[in-house]
């Protein structure tokens, strides 16, 4: 190949591939010092991208029901752990304290020295004022 | 590619042989150097292939690895990352050319590399990809993601600027000779 170039002095700018050109961008391909070259390229790639290669194929590989059975090994086991942690618990004797029956009005009252006032004034029912008195009935 | 994505290691083959030589075009675009567009375009089939589940559209599948290429070969040129793959040598040519050949296309590849280094890279990544690879314009204008227009634009100077550099190179040599 010369490095005469470009010889016919042509620009070839029909903007097709300019095989002149090609033919000089060759020396920059790694197969023109060595034809094996985009052999081994490859086999290099592959090589490399075996075990991504792998893992992809295993993964198609797996059904639903090896999901599942991955899935209940783990789960399974610590189910039946949590299984007997509660029954454990509640067979244990009960030890809460017997609660003791309480009068609600007993409650209301107690401490108080003096009757309540049992009537109540409603609107309507008595004149406009209301007197208070100070004695106790 | 979806079979690829299965882990056909023939259909992974496949996609790495046919888009091999563009992907070191690409390399070799950003990077100039064939040690570091090796390991980015070898890189980068290892990386398309554990991110294929990003790639939505297999039609796609060019641009998209281009794109990793591109972006790998830059992060090699910007970090000058020490090369940790197993290099591929260089084995010698079965048909042994001549020390004057072997000198003669030695002077080629070194001015060929000043030639494109002085290039913008996206001109010469077209002007390789075009040329050297046989890609066509649209094809090309899709994967870069430019206008068709644009490609041809950056061709014609990409040409212009190479034949310029190797023609002066070539006088050079010529007036060398001569004394």
């Amino acid at each position: 190949m010369s490095q005469e170039w470009p010889a016919s002095g042509r620009e070839n700018d029909g903007l097709g591939r300019d095989m002149e050109l090609a033919e000089i961008l060759t020396a920059i391909d790694p197969a023109s010092r060595d034809p094996n070259y985009w052999l081994r390229f490859r086999s290099w790639v592959m090589a490399a991208a075996a075990p991504e290669l792998g893992r992809r194929r295993l993964m198609r590989e797996l059904t639903v029901g090896d999901l599942l059975a991955s899935w209940a090994r783990g789960v399974v086991p610590a189910a039946m752990a949590a299984a007997v942690i509660a029954a454990l618990v509640l067979s244990r004797p009960s030890v809460a304290p017997t609660p003791t029956a309480v009068g609600v009005e007993e409650l209301l009252i107690a401490g108080m020295e003096e009757e309540p006032i049992p009537a109540t004034l409603s609107a309507g029912e008595g004149p406009s004022f209301v007197a208070f008195a100070t004695e106790t009935f | 590619m979806r079979r690829a994505r299965t882990g056909d290691a023939l259909a992974f083959g496949l996609l790495v042989q046919r888009y091999q030589r563009a992907a070191y075009s690409v390399a070799y675009s950003v990077t100039g150097r064939h040690e570091d567009a090796q390991d980015a375009a070898q890189e980068s089939f290892l990386v398309a292939l554990e991110r294929l589940e990003e790639c939505r559209s297999p039609e796609r599948f060019a641009g998209w690895l281009m794109t990793i290429v591109r972006n790998r070969s830059r992060n090699l040129v910007r970090r000058e990352v020490l090369r940790e793959t197993d290099p591929v040598p260089l084995a010698a040519s079965s048909g042994t050319p001549s020390p004057e050949q072997e000198t003669e296309r030695n002077e080629l590849r070194e001015s060929l590399g000043d030639a494109l280094a002085a290039l913008p890279e996206v001109q010469r990544e077209i002007v390789l990809l075009h040329d050297l690879e046989g890609w066509k314009h649209r094809e090309i204008a899709d994967r870069i993601g430019i206008p068709s227009g644009t490609v041809r634009s950056h061709l014609h100077f990409a040409r212009k600027a190479l034949r310029e550099a190797l023609g002066a190179a070539s006088g050079e040599k010529a007036n060398r000779s001569e004394t």
